[in-house]
C-alpha cells in the first residue's frame, strides 16, 4: 500500500473511497439482502430485527475476534473452541444466579478468555511455530477443557442476563448495543493507539514493522488478548441466547470456519494488515440472511450452504483479481 | 523437467550421503522412538494390546487417517492446506453407497470421480485464479455440505447400503491381523513416498513449496503442480472416505468430519511444515500411527474425552515447537 502511494499519490477523497470501498460494498450488499428479506415477510419490523441481531451476535463477536488476529498477520483456529469454553464455563457458573451474580461470572470469564488469548500470542511468538498450528493445538485444549467443565449440554443463566444481552420480544437495541460496546470501548481506542497501529504494521510486513521498532511479542500478545476477549464475548452471547452451554466440538469447528468466511467476505485480507471490524460484522449478517431469503423463495435452505460457499469463493476471487489489476496498473 | 535437473545438480556438491541421511532422519528416528514407547506403554497397560485382534483394530483406524493425512501432506508441502478433505471423503462415500445397486466397481469409480471433480475445482481455483487455499477449500467444504444435505433428500436419495466389495475393503480381513484397507493404504502410501522422492512432479511439489517465485522464474508451471496436488489430495480423500464408509457400513453426513483436524495434526506431528517445502509422507505415516496408538492408549486408560483432547493439543504443540527449534538451530 505505502509503496503504491509513493508511486501514485491519491487525493484524500479517492484514498478514503479506496480504503472503505470494500466495507461500503458489503454494507450495500447487506442493505439489498435486508430489503429483499423484508419484502418477503408480511410485517417486517422490530421482531425480525431482534431475531437477526440476537442470533448473529455470537458469530459477529467471533468474526471480530478473527479479524483482529488476521489483521495482525495471524489466523486463529481456536476462536470457536474459546467460544465454546466460555459458553460452558459461564453456563455452569451462572446457573441459579441472579443478574448481579451473572454479571460477575461474565466479567471473570472475559478476564480468563483474554488471559488465555494473551498466552496463545506469547506461545506463538516465543515458539516461532506458525499461528495456524499453535491455534490448532489450543483449539483441542480449549475444547477438552470445555468438555471437562460441562460433559453434557446443560447449565443455565439468569433471565435478567439474557434480557440484558439480547433484549426480549421485539426490543432489538440491547443486542445492537452489546455488539457496539466492544467496537467503541475496545477497538476504536486501540486502533488509534500505538498498539493498534503496531498490529496493522505487523500484519502488513513483519520485517518492516520489526525494523521500525515494533515489538512483535507485545503486539502479538495484544492482538490475541483482544481476540480472546471478543471470543469470550461470543461465548457469553451464546450462553444468553441458548440459556445454557453445549460442549460439542462440531459447534466450535463450524463457528471457527464461519468466522474465517465472514472476515474474508468482510474485506480482511488473509495476508494481514488490511481491513477493519465493521465489514466482517455486516458479512455475518449477510451470511445469515442468505438461507432465510432462500427459504422465502421456496428453495431448500440447505442450498444456503452451497450459496454461502460460492459467494465466499467468488468474493475472494474477485478481490484477488482486483488487487492484481491495481498492482499491475502503472 | 530441466528445472529439476538444475535443482538436483545444485544440491549435488553438499551431498555427503551419510550426513544427509542422519540429518534428514533425525526427526524420523525420534518419532519412531515415541511410537515404540507408546506401543510398549500400551502393552504394559493392557496385555491384550499386543494381541492380533487389537493390532487389527488399530490398523483399521490408521489406514483412512493416513490416507487423508497423505493428501494433506501434499497440499502442505506446496504451502497450502485442504480443509475440504473430510467433506470430500464423506461425499465420495455417499455417492459410492447410493450407486452400490449399480454394481460395486461402478460405485467405487463413481465415488472416486467425486474426488477428482472436487480436486480439479479446488486446484484450478487455487492454481489458476489464486484463491487462497484456506478459503477455497473452506468454501468447497460448505458447498459439499449443502449439496449432500439437499442431495440426501432428492437426487442422492435411496438406500446407502454399501456393497459387499466395499464392506470387505473397508472392514474385512485378509489373513490374521491384516485388514484389506491396510493393503489399499500400503499400495497408495508406497506410491506416494516413492512419487515424492523420485518423480519430477514430486520434486516440483517441494520446489513450489520452498520458493514459488523462483519456481515460476525457472519456468515451472506452478498452477499445473497445484492442480495435480489438489486433485491427488481429493482423490486420496475419496479413497479414504470409501474405506471409512465400508467400515461403518452405512453413510451419514458426519461420516468423516472427525478426521479433518487429525489429518492436519498427523502431517504436523510427522514434521511437514505448514509453510511448505519441508517434510514428507514417511513422517506423516508415523504421525498417523502415533495418533491411532495414542487414541487406543487413552481409551485403554479410560481417559475421558475431555482429557484426551487436552493431551492431544499439548502433544501437537510440543512436537511443532520441537520441530521449530530444530529448524532454527539445525541449519
Amino acid at each position: 500500500m505505502t509503496a503504491q502511494a509513493a508511486i501514485r499519490p491519491l487525493g484524500p477523497t479517492r484514498r478514503l473511497a479506496r480504503r472503505h470501498a470494500w466495507t461500503a460494498a458489503v454494507v450495500a450488499f447487506f442493505a439489498v439482502l435486508l430489503a429483499w428479506s423484508a419484502s418477503q415477510t408480511r410485517n417486517f419490523g422490530a421482531f425480525e430485527l431482534q431475531t437477526l441481531l440476537a442470533s448473529t451476535l455470537p458469530l459477529a463477536y467471533l468474526a471480530m475476534a478473527q479479524s483482529v488476529v488476521v489483521i495482525g498477520g495471524g489466523i486463529d483456529l481456536s476462536v470457536g473452541s474459546m467460544m465454546v469454553l466460555v459458553n460452558c464455563l459461564s453456563a455452569r457458573l451462572m446457573e441459579g444466579t441472579d443478574l448481579g451474580g451473572s454479571l460477575l461470572v461474565a466479567a471473570g470469564c472475559l478476564a480468563l478468555a483474554a488471559a488465555l488469548g494473551a498466552l496463545t500470542g506469547l506461545v506463538i511468538t516465543v515458539s516461532k511455530v506458525p499461528d495456524i498450528i499453535v491455534t490448532l493445538a489450543t483449539s483441542f485444549v480449549w475444547g477438552g477443557v470445555a468438555l471437562f467443565i460441562l460433559p453434557t449440554p446443560g447449565g443455565g443463566t439468569s433471565e435478567g442476563f439474557s434480557a440484558l444481552v439480547l433484549g426480549s420480544g421485539s426490543a432489538w437495541w440491547p443486542a445492537l448495543l452489546c455488539l457496539l460496546a466492544p467496537l467503541l470501548l475496545v477497538w476504536a481506542p486501540l486502533r488509534r493507539s500505538r498498539a493498534g497501529i503496531a498490529i496493522y504494521a505487523l500484519g502488513s510486513s513483519r520485517d518492516a514493522a520489526y525494523l521500525s521498532g515494533v515489538d512483535p511479542l507485545r503486539t502479538k500478545v495484544v492482538a490475541y488478548a483482544v481476540a480472546g476477549l471478543l471470543a469470550g464475548l461470543a461465548g457469553l452471547a451464546t450462553t444468553a441466547f441458548t440459556v445454557g452451554g453445549s460442549p460439542q466440538s462440531t459447534i466450535a469447528m463450524n463457528a471457527t470456519l464461519n468466522s474465517v468466511a465472514a472476515i474474508v467476505l468482510g474485506g480482511v485480507a488473509l495476508s494481514g494488515g488490511v481491513g477493519g471490524l465493521i465489514g466482517p460484522v455486516f458479512a455475518v449478517w449477510c451470511l445469515y440472511l442468505i438461507p432465510n431469503i432462500m427459504l422465502g423463495l421456496g428453495v431448500d435452505p440447505s442450498y444456503g450452504e452451497v450459496v454461502k460457499g460460492v459467494v465466499v469463493v467468488l468474493v475472494v476471487l474477485a478481490g484477488g483479481l482486483l488487487r492484481a489489476r491495481r498492482n499491475r496498473a502503472p | 523437467m530441466t528445472q529439476v535437473a538444475v535443482k538436483d545438480e545444485a544440491q549435488e556438491p553438499e551431498r555427503s550421503l551419510l550426513a544427509r541421511i542422519a540429518a534428514a532422519d533425525r526427526p524420523t528416528l525420534a518419532l519412531i522412538g515415541v511410537l515404540v514407547a507408546l506401543v510398549v506403554a500400551n502393552g504394559l497397560i493392557d496385555r491384550n494390546f499386543l494381541s492380533l485382534s487389537q493390532l487389527r483394530n488399530t490398523l483399521l483406524v490408521t489406514a483412512p487417517l493416513a490416507l487423508l493425512a497423505g493428501g494433506q501432506t501434499l497440499c502442505m508441502l506446496t504451502g497450502g492446506i485442504d480443509l475440504s478433505v473430510a467433506m470430500t471423503a464423506t461425499a465420495a462415500a455417499y455417492v459410492t453407497g447410493v450407486q452400490s445397486s449399480e454394481g460395486a466397481v461402478l460405485a467405487i469409480v463413481a465415488g472416486l470421480l467425486v474426488g477428482v471433480v472436487v480436486g480439479l475445482v479446488n486446484g484450478l481455483a487455487i492454481g489458476l485464479f489464486h484463491v487462497n487455499p484456506l478459503i477455497m477449500t473452506l468454501g468447497m467444504s460448505g458447498i459439499l455440505t449443502g449439496l449432500l444435505t439437499v442431495g440426501s433428500q432428492t437426487f442422492l436419495g435411496g438406500a446407502t447400503r454399501m456393497s459387499e466389495l466395499v464392506l470387505e475393503l473397508g472392514g474385512g480381513t485378509i489373513v490374521g491381523p491384516i485388514p484389506w484397507n491396510l493393503v489399499v493404504w500400503l499400495l497408495l502410501g508406497g506410491a506416494l513416498v516413492v512419487g515424492l522422492r523420485r518423480t519430477g512432479l514430486g520434486r516440483l511439489i517441494y520446489a513450489v513449496g520452498d520458493n514459488r517465485v523462483a519456481c515460476r522464474l525457472a519456468g515451472v508451471r506452478v498452477w499445473q503442480v497445484e492442480v495435480a496436488v489438489y486433485t491427488l489430495c481429493a482423490l486420496l480423500a475419496a479413497v479414504a472416505g470409501i474405506l471409512i464408509g465400508g467400515r461403518s457400513g452405512s453413510v451419514d453426513l458426519q461420516l468423516a468430519a472427525g478426521f479433518l483436524l487429525p489429518s492436519v495434526a498427523a502431517a504436523v506431528i510427522g514434521g511437514t511444515s505448514i509453510l511448505g517445502g519441508i517434510g514428507g509422507y514417511t513422517g506423516t505415516i508415523l504421525g498417523a500411527v502415533i495418533l491411532a496408538v495414542l487414541d487406543t492408549m487413552l481409551n485403554l486408560l479410560n481417559f475421558d474425552e475431555a482429557l484426551k483432547q487436552v493431551l492431544y493439543g499439548f502433544i501437537i504443540l510440543a512436537l511443532a515447537w520441537a520441530y521449530a527449534r530444530g529448524t532454527a538451530t539445525g541449519d
